[in-house]
C-alpha cells in the first residue's frame, strides 16, 4: 500500500493538532448557537466549579436555554436555565449524578451536534474525517460501489439515489465540473442544514471531499441561507482549520486538491431549487432553468454540476459504518411539548406514533401533522402506526397541528404564501398561485376548478415550487372538506 | 460610472454619506465578474441596513451590468431592502408554527402598542422556538411575549 493508512494518518494529524488524549475532564457546554441565543444563553450564569465552554444548540431546542455537564462516559443535559440553574447541575459537576445520557445517539449525523465547542481537534477526537481518511485511499469506483450498496437518497425531498447521480458526474472526462451544495434550506418549518452547519460543520467539509473525490470534482461552492448567518460563520471557521492542516490540499489524508467557496442566499423559498442556485451564484435573475438540459450535464456555466443538499452530504460521511444508519432529519414543531431537530432511523419499524413520543406528545392530543410545509400535505392519524419511508418525507419539516389548529386557515396561508414566494418565471405558477388563493374563499363552490388548476400547475409549472404548490390545498380538501367556510363572498364568486 | 456620479445617498446627513462611501468601497473590493452581483448587494446592504438606488447604481457599474438587470436580480430575494427600513421595527413570524403559538396575536399586540413599528413577516427557521420576533438589528428572539418587546422598546426609547 502507498501511503499512510487511514488510521496513520488522521493519527498524525491528531498528533499535529495537539489533540488531548485519554478522557475528557469534567467541564460545562452553554448550548449556544441560534436557538441559545434567541432565549438569551449567554445571559446564563454557570459558576458551577467546571470549565463553561460555548457549544451548539445539540438539537434538543425546546430545552434552549441549556447546558450540558460532561464527565468521563457521562453527559447530562439541563433544560430551560431561563428558569433558574438547578443545583443538580452543580451536584453533577461534582459527580453526584447518575442520570442517563442526554441527547442524540451515538450515531448518525447528529452526533456530535452540540457536544464539541467545534474545533478541529475536538472533531477528530469523535470520529470527524474518519470516513474520508478511508475514501481517501479508495478508487473513485470502488466509493461508488460502497455508495451504491448502501443505497444511500437525497435527503433534500427528491430521494434520487446519490450513487447514480454521482456515477453521471464521474463519467463525465469535464476538466471543470463543480460540486454546488444546497444549504439554502428556505422551506418554512426546516431547519435541519442550520444545526449540522452551526453543529457539525466539518461533518458537510467531510461528506463534500467525499463526494469529490469519487467524481473527479476539484471546485465546490456551498450555497447557504442568507439567514442562517451563523451556521454560516461556523462554517467558514471550520474550512479555514481544515485548510489549515492540509485537509483540502490532499497533504493530510491524500487525494486530490480541493478548493471549497461559500455563497450566502438572500431569501425566497424558490431558491432553495437547483437550478435557481447555478443563476443565483452566476449572478443571473433568481429564477429556475428549464429542464433538459440537467445540471448534471450542464449546470454552473455550463460545466456538468454535482448539486447535493448538505444533510445528503453529511449522510455520506456515515457510508462506511457497519451498518451505517438510515436516518432522516426530522425538524419538528408547532403544538407539542419538546420541539427540535429529531434524528430518525428509517428501518421499517419507525412511526409518527414513535416520533411524536419522542415529542411528548400522544398521538390522540394531535389533529394533523403538516409534512413539508407549502409544498407539503396533511399526515392524518390513521397514518401513525405506520412505518416511515425515506421517500414519503420530503425535506422532512413537520407541524404538528394539535386538535385547535384551523387547518382552513393553515392552507389558505400556505397558498398565500406560495403566491407570494413564486418568482414569477412560469405562467402556471406566477398565475396559478394567484388564482388558488381566490378559488380558496370557497372550496365547496369551487372545488371543480380547483381541481383543474392544480392539476395544470402541476403538469405545466417550471418547477417544483409551482408543480408542488397545490398538493398541501388538495390534501386539506380530501382530509378536512368539513373545516372550509366562505371568507369572502366577492372573492368566491369571481 | 464612478461612484461620484451617483446620486448622493442623502445629502442631509454626513454619516449616510460616509456610510455609503464604505458600502462603495465594499463593492469595489469585490472581483468584476457577473458572479458577484448578489455579493455586491449583499456587501452595500450590510453597509447600509438598505440598498438605495446609488449603490444599486454602482454595483451596476462596477460588476458591469445594466441597471436594469441588477433590479431585476435584487427584487428577486426576500431580503434585499430597496426602501429604507423604519428604525425601531419589529418582524412578528407569522408562519404556521408561530401562528400555533400565538405569533397572529403578538403582531398585533405589537402593532396597538407600537403603531408603525409591527409588521408580518414569513418563517425566520427558529420554529422550535415560537412564536419568534425579529428586531431592527435583525436578532432573532424566541417565545416572544408582547411585554418582552414593549421592555426592549422601552429600553432602545431610553438610551
Amino acid at each position: 500500500m502507498i501511503g499512510p493508512t487511514p488510521t496513520q494518518a488522521l493519527r498524525r494529524l491528531h498528533d499535529a493538532l495537539g489533540a488531548p488524549p485519554g478522557e475528557v475532564e469534567v467541564h460545562v457546554l452553554r448550548h449556544r448557537g441560534t436557538c441559545g441565543d434567541a432565549v438569551d444563553a449567554a445571559a446564563i450564569t454557570l459558576d458551577v466549579g467546571a470549565p463553561v465552554a460555548d457549544a451548539a444548540c445539540d438539537g434538543a431546542c425546546w430545552a434552549a436555554p441549556a447546558a450540558t455537564v460532561v464527565r468521563p462516559g457521562h453527559r447530562h443535559r439541563f433544560a430551560r436555565l431561563d428558569r433558574g440553574v438547578p443545583d443538580e447541575l452543580a451536584a453533577c459537576v461534582r459527580g453526584e449524578c447518575d442520570e442517563p445520557q442526554a441527547g442524540s445517539g451515538e450515531a448518525g449525523l447528529t452526533v456530535r451536534l452540540g457536544r464539541n465547542d467545534g474545533s478541529l481537534t475536538d472533531v477528530l477526537t469523535r470520529g470527524g474525517y474518519g470516513a474520508y481518511a478511508v475514501a481517501a485511499m479508495l478508487q473513485p469506483a470502488r466509493i461508488l460501489e460502497v455508495l451504491r450498496g448502501v443505497g444511500l437518497t437525497g435527503r433534500g425531498g427528491a430521494h434520487f439515489p446519490v450513487a447514480t447521480k454521482w456515477g453521471l458526474l464521474a463519467a463525465h472526462e469535464h476538466p471543470e465540473k463543480v460540486l454546488v451544495v444546497n444549504a439554502e434550506e428556505g422551506e418554512p418549518g426546516v431547519f435541519k442544514d442550520r444545526h449540522l452547519l452551526e453543529g457539525d460543520p466539518h461533518r458537510l467539509v467531510e461528506g463534500m471531499l467525499i463526494a469529490c473525490r469519487a467524481t473527479g470534482i476539484h471546485e465546490a461552492y456551498v450555497y447557504i441561507n442568507g439567514q442562517a448567518r451563523n451556521g454560516r460563520d461556523a462554517f467558514e471557521r471550520a474550512l479555514a482549520d481544515a485548510a489549515a492542516a492540509g485537509i483540502l490540499d490532499g497533504t493530510a489524508f491524500g487525494g486530490d486538491p480541493v478548493t471549497i467557496e461559500v455563497r450566502s442566499g438572500a431569501g425566497g423559498y424558490v431558491c432553495g431549487e437547483e437550478s435557481v442556485i447555478l443563476n443565483s451564484i452566476e449572478g443571473e435573475r433568481p429564477v429556475p432553468r428549464f429542464k433538459p438540459p440537467f445540471a448534471t450535464d450542464s449546470g454552473l456555466w455550463g460545466r456538468p454540476t454535482l448539486i447535493n443538499n448538505a444533510e445528503t452530504l453529511c449522510a455520506v460521511t456515515t457510508i462506511f459504518d457497519s451498518p451505517p444508519p438510515p436516518t432522516k432529519l426530522l425538524p419538528l414543531s408547532g403544538d407539542v411539548p419538546r420541539p427540535g431537530l429529531y434524528e430518525v432511523p428509517v428501518d421499517g419499524n419507525m412511526t409518527w406514533a414513535s416520533v411524536l413520543a419522542m415529542a411528548g406528545v400522544a398521538p390522540a392530543r394531535v389533529q394533523a401533522l403538516l409534512l413539508g410545509g407549502p409544498s407539503g400535505r396533511f399526515v392524518l392519524p390513521e397514518e401513525f402506526d405506520t412505518p416511515l419511508e425515506m421517500r414519503t418525507l420530503g425535506a422532512g419539516g413537520t407541524v404538528v397541528l394539535g386538535p385547535r389548529a384551523d387547518i382552513a386557515a393553515i392552507t389558505r396561508s400556505l397558498a398565500a404564501y406560495n403566491a407570494r414566494e413564486s418568482c414569477g418565471e412560469c405562467t402556471p405558477c406566477r398565475e396559478g398561485t394567484q388564482r388558488l388563493v381566490q378559488l380558496l374563499a370557497d372550496p365547496a363552490t369551487n372545488r371543480d376548478r380547483i381541481d383543474a388548476l392544480i392539476e395544470v400547475m402541476t403538469e405545466a409549472s417550471l418547477c417544483a415550487l409551482g408543480g408542488m404548490a397545490g398538493r398541501h390545498v388538495t390534501s386539506a380538501l380530501a382530509a378536512f372538506p368539513d373545516a372550509f367556510e366562505v371568507t369572502d363572498p366577492t372573492e368566491a364568486s369571481r | 460610472m464612478p461612484a461620484s456620479q451617483s446620486a448622493p445617498y442623502d445629502s442631509a446627513a454626513p454619516a449616510d454619506a460616509e456610510r455609503l462611501q464604505w458600502a462603495l468601497r465594499s463593492v469595489d473590493a469585490l472581483p468584476r465578474r457577473r458572479d458577484q452581483l448578489l455579493p455586491a448587494l449583499l456587501v452595500a446592504q450590510h453597509a447600509l441596513g438598505w440598498l438605495p438606488r446609488a449603490a444599486i447604481e454602482h454595483a451596476a457599474a462596477h460588476i458591469r451590468v445594466p441597471v436594469s438587470e441588477v433590479y431585476a436580480t435584487a427584487t428577486g430575494y426576500s431580503e434585499l431592502l430597496l426602501e429604507r427600513p423604519t428604525p425601531g421595527t419589529w418582524h412578528v413570524c407569522t408562519g404556521v408554527s408561530c401562528d400555533l403559538a400565538g405569533g397572529r396575536a403578538l403582531l398585533d399586540a405589537v402593532s396597538e402598542a407600537l403603531p408603525g413599528h409591527a409588521l408580518e413577516i414569513d418563517c425566520q427557521f427558529l420554529c422550535a422556538l415560537a412564536p419568534v420576533a425579529v428586531d431592527d438589528a435583525e436578532r432573532l428572539h424566541g417565545r416572544v411575549t408582547p411585554s418582552r418587546i414593549l421592555d426592549a422598546a422601552t429600553e432602545r426609547a431610553s438610551t
